[in-house]
């Protein structure tokens, strides 16, 4: 094998043998260039692999036949070839990158890349710290030489403040080599290592050494400069400078810190946060796209030295979560770079335009999901590790911040996609593409998945990327070119094979959950045959498949590892799928802001769980250490509950349900919103009853369901949009079935299984039905509506169905529910709550009734008078729903009894007793249930009066639709008089207390508070070099009395 | 003697950065640069510095000798070394200043903040 020597030797020859080129011949210089780079590129991947596989063992170059430290030693272990495959890389890449830039430039623009990758190689194998310097000033050279490829003000500028800073880095820098030799008596890193310098004597010296190189890392503030940077070159060198140089300078980094001793870690540790969390914070208000990843470079760079402050816990794993977060964020960092050189406006809104190449689209949310570190790319297997071993070493402070800043970077990273997704673009836009380009993304993301596989192969937990519900899903990706009825038709086969493959390990509990998740899923596939239009309908499948992916794994989850991913896939999958709504644009956003905040608090708590055990059986939750307990259920029950949109984490449900398209509003309430009381019944299941500061959780839970149940119910009622009335009745039964699990008991576990069930049923239903009025009359507006029963018959029985089977009057399923729950709250104690709940009840009566009666009863408008039914597959789920709901209700048994034996296995003891009549009858302490009786009651019933109506008929008298006169008057403001404006004005005027946004205050409270630091705090780069050039040696001196303050 | 160097060399430091930082001239901070660098560069040589000894010359000295009587080569090599890169990296800041100048006409600092916040 080629020695690694010669990644060195093909750079600075080639860049000098660029010098033997005629002037004119310059493409045949860059392509002697990219024969270069290739080169450098394939010995470093040979090596890597021959290193990785055990083919080579980790070896020393010496240099002028003399043994260190007499000579320079080049080192070449597994990472430092990791570390240059992607410093070559990123070469090669951007080179091809900039080809158009290069060849105008010539062959010395060529000779300035080549010299600094091959500085960047060198700083990387270097074992000596001298020529660590040497190398860092050649890259310093050559950076400012590749500035100048963009020859404008700004990047010449921003190349000035360049050189200044790194003036002040190599001052600091030589005296701190120098006296640490003094010190030391040797300039080699392994020499240091031996004897290492701690907090005394001359500790100085290696302070300097160290934040020297931690000033090339860009450290948070001091770091105006490298902003400037990024903003202002060339996107291909931008790529090489966060990507190449940023992993190079932060291995160099490493090397000094493992020398320098594990004293010195919280230094890392300490910069490194701040950097991560005060880079993403002030990057909130960044609207220039390029400086926005500017600032989020900072950031990741800052994690990852917060990962080498954890060496000294992390040991053999350094590698695999260091590596883990580094490359994940070269690959994705340098793809977003190329994609920004795709767009022809600076501001992230001119994003917009990539959709004029979905596949720019699919790259872009692939570089974020890598950057934010959600699976199956590397960034995720390496943050789960990164978090076990924090909760092991007792560092939550550190876990928790590490959480805090990835949110807030999740949160302008989506905001961005947003952007890109759904901002409107010139018509006439024409993105920069190339095909160099589209080689250089296309490398980008190729080595993302790549880089995902192994890192999932390498990980003692699952590889996602084996899991075959998540490799159907992403099927879908180059599938996208199908027809979407084809697309549809695999999507339903694909969810009922994986059923009935999987039903014989599911128990009853599992089977319930997976049947409503994939089955119920597959029903509600069927209402999206009325929206392939004959299009391909792309970007909706693999989304939507995803989300079931994750459903169907979350089900069948045994370890936390297998819950969490599952729950990563199904979030990501429901973002993608809501974002597709016309207006939902900044309903997605918060709705994965809360998901990705409910995840993170799921990582804690599971990391706390285990004490840093993988892996970690669900099971083991019960077997939690008495102090470490309580915690873990308060952060399990916080993520769990912002699915379920619990009162305090509902403000993302009723926009993100209601601006969903029609399909999606059932998937994303009627399924989704599952996975939340999922993971309650988990957790409940395995922890039960906790107790904090004297406070019993369970009590807490049970006042959070009750008050969202009763909220929700109250803010149903005054909605005038018909889907968001049905998102916030959502709130409300999710508020029912969160109460009932949490009172511990069998009836109240059934009441909330019996809500699973119903609440996926009738929300699914109703959501359909208004989805199809909204698709005959174009509005969800229910005052514009009215008088559609004769038209739209079949939606009319559904909504009516459905409603009477939610308000839990007899004889549909909803009153079973409501049976349940009477007998479940006479055993509480909690009477208050209770009494919330059960009000509740009457409230959403309210609602229920606007809805039928705004809609399909009263005047029919002008506008609608041509209105059909809508279309057939729409109304057929509708239908499966009436029949089915009909038949639970008269036969619950089918279903509930295993599910009851089942929860009596969980509690020990059996409430219930089926049968009775016919064994179709249930009996509890307080009384029974009779399904069939009730039917035949109501019926009865029902027929007698219909036929005394019919009798009567011939008394009604017929009057035409507009007998009644507005007074000869065209009031301004129709809607204002209409009676189903502002419907239910009097309760609002007794509790509209209520509807006071109190929770919606509190966190735009929050990102109110975060964005105005941020436009406070970015003021601090004032632009002006010397400014930059002060806050880095205010940061010298800061950290540095920090540190000695710290230490002693 | 060795002391006096070393202090001289840290006060060329101070001073330089303290002109580099305070004038707005951008040739101003350059020249203030490159007094710094100088200060380094006898601060590094300084360190190096045994009394009583001699030049690192082999020549005059036989081999056998040499390690108790020549004074440490390792820090006037890494001398060696700072000058040129300081020579390159002065060079290389001198032609930013050409090209800044032919965009603005002017060579004041504080005129090229285009890029903040």
């Amino acid at each position: 094998m080629v020695s690694a020597l010669y990644i060195i030797v093909a750079g600075l020859g080639g860049a000098f043998a660029l010098g033997l080129f005629r002037e004119d011949k310059k493409q045949a210089a860059f392509l002697a260039t990219l024969l270069i780079l290739a080169f450098m590129s394939l010995v470093a991947l040979g090596w890597t692999v021959a290193l990785a596989t055990g083919a080579a063992a980790p070896f020393d170059i010496i240099t002028a036949g003399t043994q260190p430290p007499f000579a320079i030693n080049l080192r070449l272990g597994l990472a430092e070839a990791v570390v240059l495959s992607v410093v070559t890389g990123t070469g090669l890449f951007s080179a091809v990158f900039m080809r158009d830039a290069l060849i105008e430039h010539g062959q010395r623009a060529m000779a300035v890349l080549l010299v600094l990758i091959m500085a960047l190689s060198g700083l990387v194998m270097t074992r000596d710290v001298f020529n660590m310097f040497v190398f860092i000033e050649l890259i310093v050279i050559a950076s400012a030489g590749m500035v100048l490829l963009n020859d404008n003000l700004n990047a010449v500028a921003a190349g000035f403040k360049y050189l200044v800073i790194s003036q002040v880095i190599s001052i600091l820098l030589l005296i701190g080599i120098i006296f640490v030799y003094h010190a030391n008596g040797s300039l080699n890193i392994d020499d240091i290592a031996a004897t290492p310098l701690g907090f005394t004597g001359p500790s100085l010296a290696i302070f300097l050494v160290l934040i020297a190189l931690l000033l090339e890392l860009k450290p948070f503030p001091a770091n105006g400069w490298a902003l400037d940077i990024y903003e202002a070159a060339n996107p291909g060198f931008s790529a090489i400078f966060s990507a190449a140089s940023g992993t190079a300078a932060l291995f160099a980094a490493d090397k000094l810190f493992a020398a320098a001793g594990s004293d010195w870690l919280i230094l890392a540790t300490f910069v490194g946060l701040f950097t991560f969390v005060g880079a993403n914070v002030l990057a909130l208000s960044q609207n220039n796209d390029r400086r926005l990843l500017g600032y989020s470079s900072v950031g990741q760079i800052g994690l990852a030295l917060v990962v080498i402050g954890q060496r000294d816990i992390l040991g053999d794993s350094f590698l695999y979560v260091a590596g883990g977060i580094v490359l994940t964020h070269a690959v994705a960092k340098a793809g977003l770079f190329y994609l920004s050189n795709c767009v022809p406006g600076r501001n992230i809104v001119d994003w917009a335009a990539l959709r004029r190449m979905p596949v720019l689209i699919f790259a872009f949310a692939v570089f974020i999901a890598m950057l934010i570190g959600l699976p199956p790319f590397p960034g995720f297997y390496a943050k789960w590790d990164l978090a076990h071993t924090l909760a092991a070493a007792d560092r939550l402070p550190v876990l928790g911040l590490i959480l805090v800043g990835t949110l807030i970077e999740a949160g302008y990273m989506f905001r961005w996609f947003g952007y890109a997704l759904k901002r409107d673009y010139a018509e006439g836009i024409r993105l920069l593409a190339a095909p160099n380009k589209g080689i250089a993304i296309a490398a980008a993301l190729i080595a993302g998945w790549a880089l995902g596989y192994v890192w999932g192969d390498l990980s003692g937990n699952v590889n996602l990327l084996t899991a075959v519900p998540i490799l159907f899903a992403l099927a879908f990706i180059p599938l996208d070119f199908l027809p979407a009825w084809v697309k549809n038709v695999f999507a339903i086969a694909g969810l009922c094979v994986w059923f009935f493959i999987r039903m014989p390990v599911y128990d009853p509990m599992q089977m319930l959950f997976a049947a409503i998740m994939l089955i119920g899923g597959a029903v509600v596939f069927l209402a999206s045959f009325a929206f392939t239009d004959g299009g391909k309908r792309i970007g909706f499948y693999a989304p939507a498949m995803l989300m079931y992916a994750g459903l169907a794994l979350l089900v069948e989850a045994q370890t936390s590892f297998g819950f969490f991913a599952a729950w990563e896939m199904l979030t990501i999958g429901s973002y993608f799928l809501i974002l597709r709504g016309k207006l939902s644009e900044p309903h997605a956003l918060s709705y994965i802001l809360f998901s990705l905040g409910g995840a993170f608090a799921l990582l804690f708590g599971f990391a706390l769980a285990s004490g840093g055990v993988q892996p970690f059986a669900l099971d083991g939750l019960a077997e939690v250490s008495a102090n470490a307990a309580p915690w873990v259920f308060v952060l399990l029950a916080i993520g769990f509950m912002t699915k379920t949109a619990s009162m305090g984490f509902h403000i993302w449900l009723p926009g993100a349900h209601a601006e969903a398209e029609t399909d999606v509003s059932p998937m994303v309430s009627g399924i989704l919103l599952k996975a939340g009381l999922f993971g309650l019944f988990v957790l409940l299941t395995h922890m039960g009853h906790q107790t904090l500061y004297g406070i019993e959780l369970t009590r807490v839970l049970v006042w959070i369901g009750a008050l969202s149940a009763f909220i929700g119910a109250v803010l149903a009622i005054f909605q005038e949009d018909a889907k968001r009335l049905l998102a916030y009745s959502s709130i409300s039964q999710m508020g029912y079935a969160v109460f009932g699990l949490a009172l511990m008991n069998h009836l109240g576990w059934l009441m909330a299984l019996m809500f699973v069930i119903n609440h996926y049923v009738y929300k699914s239903m109703l959501f359909l039905a208004v989805g199809g009025v909204y698709k005959r009359t174009h509005t969800k507006l229910m005052y514009q509506m009215g008088g559609l029963i004769t038209l739209m018959p079949f939606t009319f029985v559904s909504v009516l169905v459905g409603i009477i089977a939610m308000s839990g009057v007899p004889p549909l399923s909803g009153f079973g529910g409501r049976w349940i729950f009477y007998n479940a709250i006479l055993e509480s104690a909690d009477r208050l709550p209770l009494i919330l709940v059960f009000m509740a009840g009457p409230v959403g009566f309210l609602y229920l009734f606007r809805l039928i009666h705004t809609i399909f009863l009263g005047q029919l408008k002008d506008e609608h008078r041509k209105t059909k039914e809508a279309p057939f597959w729409l109304v057929l789920p509708q239908m499966i729903y009436v029949v089915f709901l009909i038949a639970f209700a008269a036969l619950p048994g089918m279903l509930l009894q295993k599910v009851d034996g089942y929860i009596g296995t969980l509690f020990n003891d059996q409430p219930l007793v089926w049968g009775g009549w016919a064994g179709r009858e249930i009996f509890s302490q307080y009384g029974y249930w009779n399904p069939v009786a009730i039917w035949i009651v109501i019926v009865a019933v029902f027929v007698t009066v219909f036929l005394i109506l019919m009798g009567l008929n011939h008394n009604a008298q017929k009057v035409k639709q507009f007998n009644i006169v507005y007074s000869a008057e065209r009031p301004y403001k129709p809607q204002t008089t209409h009676f189903a404006w502002n419907f239910f004005a009097p309760y609002r005027k007794a509790m509209g207390m209520l509807e006071a946004p109190v929770v919606t205050t509190f966190w735009t409270g929050v990102t109110d508070a975060l964005s105005g630091t941020a436009a406070f705090g970015r003021k601090l780069y004032t632009g002006n070099g010397q400014t930059y050039a002060i806050h880095v040696l205010f940061f010298v001196v800061a950290t540095y009395l920090i540190a000695m303050g710290g230490a002693s | 003697m060795s002391e006096i160097a070393m202090f001289t060399g840290f006060i060329l430091i101070l001073m330089g950065l303290y002109g580099a930082l305070t004038h707005r001239d951008i040739i101003r901070m350059i020249v203030g640069f490159t007094i710094a660098d100088a200060g380094v560069n006898i601060v590094l040589v300084s360190v190096g510095m045994m009394a009583g000894r001699t030049a690192p010359i082999l020549d005059v000295i036989a081999p056998a000798d040499a390690a108790a009587a020549i004074i440490d080569p390792v820090p006037q090599a890494l001398v060696l070394t700072a000058i040129v890169i300081g020579l390159g990296i002065t060079a290389l800041m001198l032609a930013y200043a050409y090209r800044l100048f032919r965009f603005r006409g002017s060579l004041d600092i504080s005129e090229f903040r285009d890029l903040k916040w």
